[in-house]
């Protein structure tokens, strides 16, 4: 398992960036496509907006954009129909792939 | 710099059961050399091998059991475009003069690993291409006001140009409304919505100019080509578009010397019904606004200028041999031998095959 994973495991996404290029590094790597110094980490915040959504028999998904531009695809619990734009709180988790799931704020 | 050109071509037909890609990949290969004029094994310099398969060595295996000692063997995988991608490395191979003649032989079979691309860890646990295929048509539906009727329309039309190819894995006709009524997927795409994945085989000979009309009285000419990589993870484009193919067509035009209205037929890479409307608008064929209307009126008016062969959907998708199998469709369009589906006149026609949302796409055109 890589570093990001095994965070993951523990329920933390650690976002991946260059301190050099002042980037993110996004799917992670460890050294950065740019200037090829080695990388850093950093939690996430856990908030991000929503950029899309559907819905697959009664679970909502969507693109979620995260902290500094990282986008994410998850399942987003909802008490009603999700909304472009709307802010949402991050859960992650790994079981041999990650999961990325999303609750709606103020709802 | 030799120009190439397309001198034959084979296929099996596509199925649901799986089956072995080696065996798949000497049928086509086959049919393709006996349907060649004075094609014989020791012509051949070069055979190139599109899958998503695991299996090794096929560029040698398949050569083995063609008979052939090629001086150049290879496979070549990038995922959906595979076929295009290796077609155009073969296009190198010759223009360069490392090589005079090459076979190119795609296949895949129906239970392929190329749907998911475990790299991308954006995707989380909704890796299935099902996930970005609805949220690609949600967008379209937001942006472009596109209705249910108007992504229906696509794949209606396309199971119908299906029914006179008669490599589709099905020659079943669906309506507008029984695309609409079809299984839902998810809220956004219903099964004929979308593109199976399938066991097939698909093969073309390149050659030079030189030794073209050896092999064809009607050699087709590869024209135009462009390509693409944006990235990698899905997560990295913007949902209403896919800026991959618009680059690649506009370097494939360049190319050929074309405008968009020059061409007269096309294959597009209708993965799901909202690709085809995405991809004839950044192909410069119509607008995003009016590409609903677009295909309607081809509808309507029984005009097969776009995905002849009834494109991915209603062909079937088997991803290695498809950009081949596309790019036979447009050969044959443009020899007049298409039957049923032939598009008269046809000079110029166009064949776009993209992976992965479309983070890279090819684009050839081909001249007779």
């Amino acid at each position: 398992m890589t570093f990001f994973e095994e965070q993951l495991e523990q329920g933390i996404f650690q976002i991946c960036y260059c301190g050099n290029c002042n980037d993110t590094i996004w799917p992670p790597n460890e050294i950065c496509h740019t200037c090829n110094n080695k990388t850093n980490w950093k939690k996430s915040a856990n908030f991000g907006k929503i950029l899309e959504f559907s819905k697959k028999e009664s679970l909502y998904f969507g693109l979620i954009e995260i902290d500094e531009g990282i986008r994410v695809l998850g399942e987003i619990t909802s008490k009603s129909i999700p909304e472009v734009g709307q802010s949402v709180r991050m859960s992650v988790s790994f079981d041999s792939k990650p999961h990325y799931s999303f609750i709606v704020e103020n709802n | 710099m030799s120009r190439v050109a397309i001198v034959g071509t084979g296929q099996t037909k596509f199925s649901k059961e799986d089956d072995d890609v080696e065996k798949l990949l000497f049928e086509s290969a086959n049919r393709c050399i006996q349907s060649t004029n004075n094609c014989d094994s020791k012509d051949i310099e070069g055979v190139l091998v599109s899958t998503n398969n695991n299996s090794k060595y096929l560029g040698a295996i398949l050569s083995e059991t063609m008979g052939i000692q090629p001086k150049i063997s290879h496979s070549i995988e990038h995922l959906c475009s595979s076929g295009t991608n290796a077609i155009i490395s073969a296009y190198a191979y010759i223009s360069s003069g490392l090589s005079d003649m090459i076979l190119v032989s795609g296949a895949e079979s129906a239970t392929n690993p190329g749907q998911v691309l475990e790299w991308d860890k954006s995707r989380g646990t909704l890796d299935h291409p099902i996930y970005w295929g609805s949220l690609l048509t949600k967008s379209h539906k937001r942006k472009f006001q596109t209705t249910e009727e108007e992504l229906a329309i696509v794949s209606a039309k396309n199971h119908k140009q299906a029914m006179d190819n008669p490599f589709a894995y099905s020659n079943e006709p669906r309506t507008i409304s029984e695309v609409m009524n079809s299984k839902q997927i998810t809220d956004d795409l219903r099964i004929l919505d979308c593109s199976r994945s399938c066991s097939g085989s698909s093969s073309i000979l390149l050659a030079s100019e030189e030794k073209a009309k050896t092999f064809s009285d009607q050699p087709i000419w590869i024209a135009g080509i462009g390509q693409k990589t944006t990235s990698a993870s899905f997560t990295k484009n913007i949902l209403e578009e896919i800026e991959s193919t618009r680059i690649a067509a506009d370097s494939a035009y360049k190319m050929a010397k074309i405008e968009s209205k020059n061409i007269h037929v096309a294959e597009v890479h209708d993965a799901f019904s909202v690709c085809e409307l995405m991809a004839i608008s950044e192909l410069g064929i119509t607008s995003n606004e009016k590409s609903g209307e677009f295909v309607r009126n081809l509808f309507n008016t029984e005009n097969r200028m776009i995905n002849p062969r009834g494109g991915l959907i209603g062909a079937g998708h088997p991803l290695g041999a498809t950009g081949i199998s596309q790019t036979i469709e447009i050969t044959n369009q443009l020899q007049g031998k298409s039957d049923k589906r032939q598009i008269t006149n046809a000079k110029t026609g166009l064949i776009h095959n993209m992976s992965a949302a479309g983070t890279s796409s090819s684009i050839m055109v081909l001249q007779n």
